[in-house]
């Protein structure tokens, strides 16, 4: 019996840190139960998740730390997702999130997470799904991340200084 | 007269020896599970470049999930009809036998599955539920393994059994809405096509993808799998009751 608990006990170590360690080589593509794993995409993936649940429990001032402390005040998120969705923010349920796929450029310095959002439109009674891209960015390698939600739903604005 | 085991502890010695025999060929074995990863990261160079999951995704899973059964257990028993024969004169129950294959098969299978699912999982994230979809291609992996013995229970030769796969994969494509669209189905086309595991499968990975789960579909497709496996079996043990020369 003893024997039997210890190899079960050594299995499922085994089986813990294999797991671990996909999920953090994979840069957080798979749960990590909380644990700091999968270097700058797994803080990514983190940060984008909780980004959205702060959006779903419509807390936009919690919403706004992700952005640079410079920036904060400017950033209307309520205005922007009312923008992206097409009603006001107490109109739409987020009813479910998940991240599709995270990735950091060349340079290390700007990063983009492609989410996907399941919505209710609570007026029309409408699910939709929408994929949206959370684009990042800092200074340097060792400077934290910043997001930058505004260009990831603002709307395009034409340049008066060129030809189209 | 001889003393036999019963069936089940006759499929126990059997599935132990079976593993031995397995692991003993510990190259054969890492190749069968290369060969998912492999196919998953092929997967997400494809899908990559459009960096989404789509309907045809999912068929690729299904249909690899259920090669990887067919090709596993497409050798297995005609590898060792001699034996098998022999055996047989003492008593072998040939529903241990089968079911010793299955337990082995299933293991890799399963392995399998999971090592496919990880590679593509780690670019691309997939609709739905990761262990619904996890038993959705276990069990059209098993759909697969039941297959792939029966082929062997038939097959004279090591070579035939392999070079009829083709014959069992490509039906799983023609009858399938990747052929031609499905509201363009004849009866039987429509009929062929609920014989195909891929198909079952692939309305489970389809049905969790969608906004609005349809969850009696997922779970008849699963009821489906289960019961096409078993059915299966039952096959393969049927084909194997008639002695044949070696």
């Amino acid at each position: 019996m003893k024997k039997l608990l210890l190899v079960l006990a050594m299995g499922g170590a085994v089986g813990a840190t294999g797991y671990l360690g996909v999920a953090h080589f994979s840069g957080g593509a798979f749960p990590t139960f909380g644990l700091p794993l999968g270097g700058d995409l797994g803080w990514l993936r983190r940060t984008s998740l909780d980004f959205w649940e702060d959006i779903q429990f419509k807390d936009f001032a919690r919403a706004a730390t992700y952005h640079a402390a410079d920036r904060q005040d400017d950033v209307d998120i309520a205005y922007l997702i009312e923008r992206l969705f097409g009603v006001k923010p107490e109109m739409l349920d987020i009813m479910s999130y998940e991240i599709v796929l995270a990735e950091v450029d060349s340079t290390g310095l700007r990063a983009r997470v492609k989410t996907r959002l399941k919505v209710k439109l609570l007026i029309k009674e409408i699910i939709k799904e929408r994929e949206v891209m959370l684009f990042f960015h800092r200074e340097t390698v060792d400077s934290p991340w910043y997001m930058e939600l505004e260009t990831s739903l603002r709307a395009l604005e034409s340049d008066p200084d060129k030809k189209h | 007269m001889t003393n036999t085991l019963a069936p089940r502890a006759q499929a126990r010695v059997l599935s132990a020896r079976y593993w031995a025999c397995t692991l003993g060929d510990w190259r054969t074995v890492l190749l069968l599970l290369a060969q998912a990863p492999f196919i998953g990261w092929l997967c997400t160079v494809v899908w990559g470049s459009v960096e989404t999951d789509t309907p045809s995704l999912y068929f690729v899973l299904c249909l690899s999930a259920v090669w990887f059964g067919c090709v596993n257990a497409c050798r297995e028993v005609v590898k060792e009809r001699a034996v098998l024969e022999r055996e047989r004169f003492f008593g072998l129950s040939l529903g241990a036998y089968v079911l010793s294959k299955v337990q082995v098969l299933a293991v890799i299978g399963l392995a399998q599955v999971l090592l496919l699912q990880v590679a593509v999982e780690w670019q691309l994230a997939l609709r739905g539920h990761f262990l619904l979809q996890t038993l959705a291609l276990w069990g059209a992996s098993l759909g697969g393994t039941g297959l792939g013995l029966l082929v062997s229970a038939i097959a004279k030769t090591q070579e035939r059994a392999v070079g009829a796969i083709p014959l069992l994969m490509l039906p799983q494509i023609l009858f399938s809405e990747f052929a031609i669209p499905k509201e363009q189905f004849g009866t039987a086309v429509e009929w062929a096509e609920r014989f195909m595991p891929v198909r079952w499968a692939y309305q489970v990975f389809t049905e969790l993808a969608a906004t609005e789960t349809g969850w009696l579909d997922v779970g008849l497709a699963f009821v489906v799998l289960g019961v096409y496996a078993a059915v299966l079996g039952a096959l393969v043990v049927a084909a194997l009751i008639p002695r044949r020369e070696t």
